[in-house]
């Protein structure tokens, strides 16, 4: 058995603000893919590109607004 | 350009790629192909089985004779044990955290020493490289994330505050439900994946670019230039094993710390 330190004293969850941080990477990226993957399916359906661009903005806007709906109001 | 180049100098230089991932079996056993991937992962598997076993039957030992003083090998494996149990179980998780060590301990010295096989003689070729190793790992973690998530929250609070965190208007949730449904169940386990395999495969490419190249401007361009060229790849190639001895640990590690992220945060998540 490795020996007692001081650690084992403290059981709260303090590497949190690093999940956060990857968390959020993961949330921007999802944006992108799923408006970005409806906006491109639309493109495909309507041989137009607009649907893309405006699917890959409002991904990346929306996956924005969830960081900060999740981490940026709490504290 | 570089084909053009190549083409121009009659045998020319093959470059890297990824066919340097595919070594030709040793032998085969009942259609399976024995390589060297699979001797790499054997191997780490029975070195990491006995340094640990080694080290704690030396505790057993010197506990039994009431020796406190523990022995050297005992002290590397209780620094190597504690270093993920303090540093990542304890750091992430906090004490719920120490009934996941021994996952955490055996996912990081996995990962760690298939890495390092890749700046092992005669080895050099890391486990990890292959995406299946880093896949299977990678989906371990997510079916125990996932797991424990469901057993703590419920099913359907699971989904809940994954998918619904509280105080927005609801018309919004059509927009940004589906991003976090994505996020937790395909972009989180890809990328863990992809990470792993992907730093090994680049690292494995570039060791064997400046090595291979060096030696081609040595013996095959020949010449000042090829020679003066070729040293500097092989020196080169020294300082690359060193920087990817540290990348092949950092990964480890990553890999490790964000598994353990996913656990806490399944567990943590009670609103």
């Amino acid at each position: 058995m490795p020996p007692e330190t001081p650690d084992d004293s403290s059981g709260d969850f303090r590497r949190k603000g690093e999940a956060d941080a990857w968390n959020a990477l993961s949330l921007i990226l999802s944006g992108m893919l799923v408006w970005g993957g409806i906006g491109w399916l639309i493109s495909n359906w309507l041989d137009n590109r607009l649907p893309l661009a405006l699917g890959l903005v409002l991904g990346t806007g929306a996956g924005t607004a969830l960081v900060w709906l999740r981490y940026g109001r709490q504290t | 350009m570089s084909d053009r180049l190549l083409a121009s100098e009659g045998t020319g230089f093959t470059p890297p790629g990824p066919s340097s991932f595919e070594p030709p079996p040793f032998f085969t056993v009942a259609g399976w192909a024995v390589d060297k991937v699979v001797v790499v992962i054997a191997l780490s598997t029975v070195l990491i089985a006995a340094f640990f076993y080694l080290a704690a039957r030396r505790a057993e030992a010197a506990g039994a004779n009431g020796g406190l003083v523990p022995g050297k090998l005992q002290f590397a494996g209780e620094s190597a044990y504690g270093f993920v149990r303090n540093g990542i179980g304890l750091e992430t998780i906090g004490k719920e955290g120490l009934r996941f060590v021994p996952f955490l301990a055996t996912l990081f010295f996995f990962i760690a020493v298939n890495n390092l096989f890749g700046i092992i003689p005669p080895f050099q070729l890391p486990g990890t490289s292959k995406i299946a190793i880093p896949l299977g790992l990678a989906v371990i973690v997510w079916v125990i994330y996932n797991y424990l998530g469901i057993k703590r929250q419920g099913l359907l609070g699971y989904f809940k505050n994954m998918m619904f965190p509280p105080g927005i208007p609801i018309p919004v949730y059509f927009l940004l439900a589906p991003i976090e449904l994505l996020s937790n169940f395909i972009v989180r386990p890809v990328t863990l994946c992809l990470r792993l395999t992907l730093n090994m495969f680049a690292g494995h490419l570039v060791l064997v670019l400046f090595i291979l190249g060096g030696e081609y401007l040595i013996l095959e361009y020949g010449g000042i230039v090829g020679v003066l060229a070729g040293s500097v790849a092989i020196l080169g190639s020294l300082v690359m094993t060193g920087f990817e001895a540290f990348i092949q640990l950092l990964q480890a590690y990553v890999f490790t710390l964000l598994a353990a992220l996913y656990i806490g945060g399944a567990l943590a998540d009670e609103h």
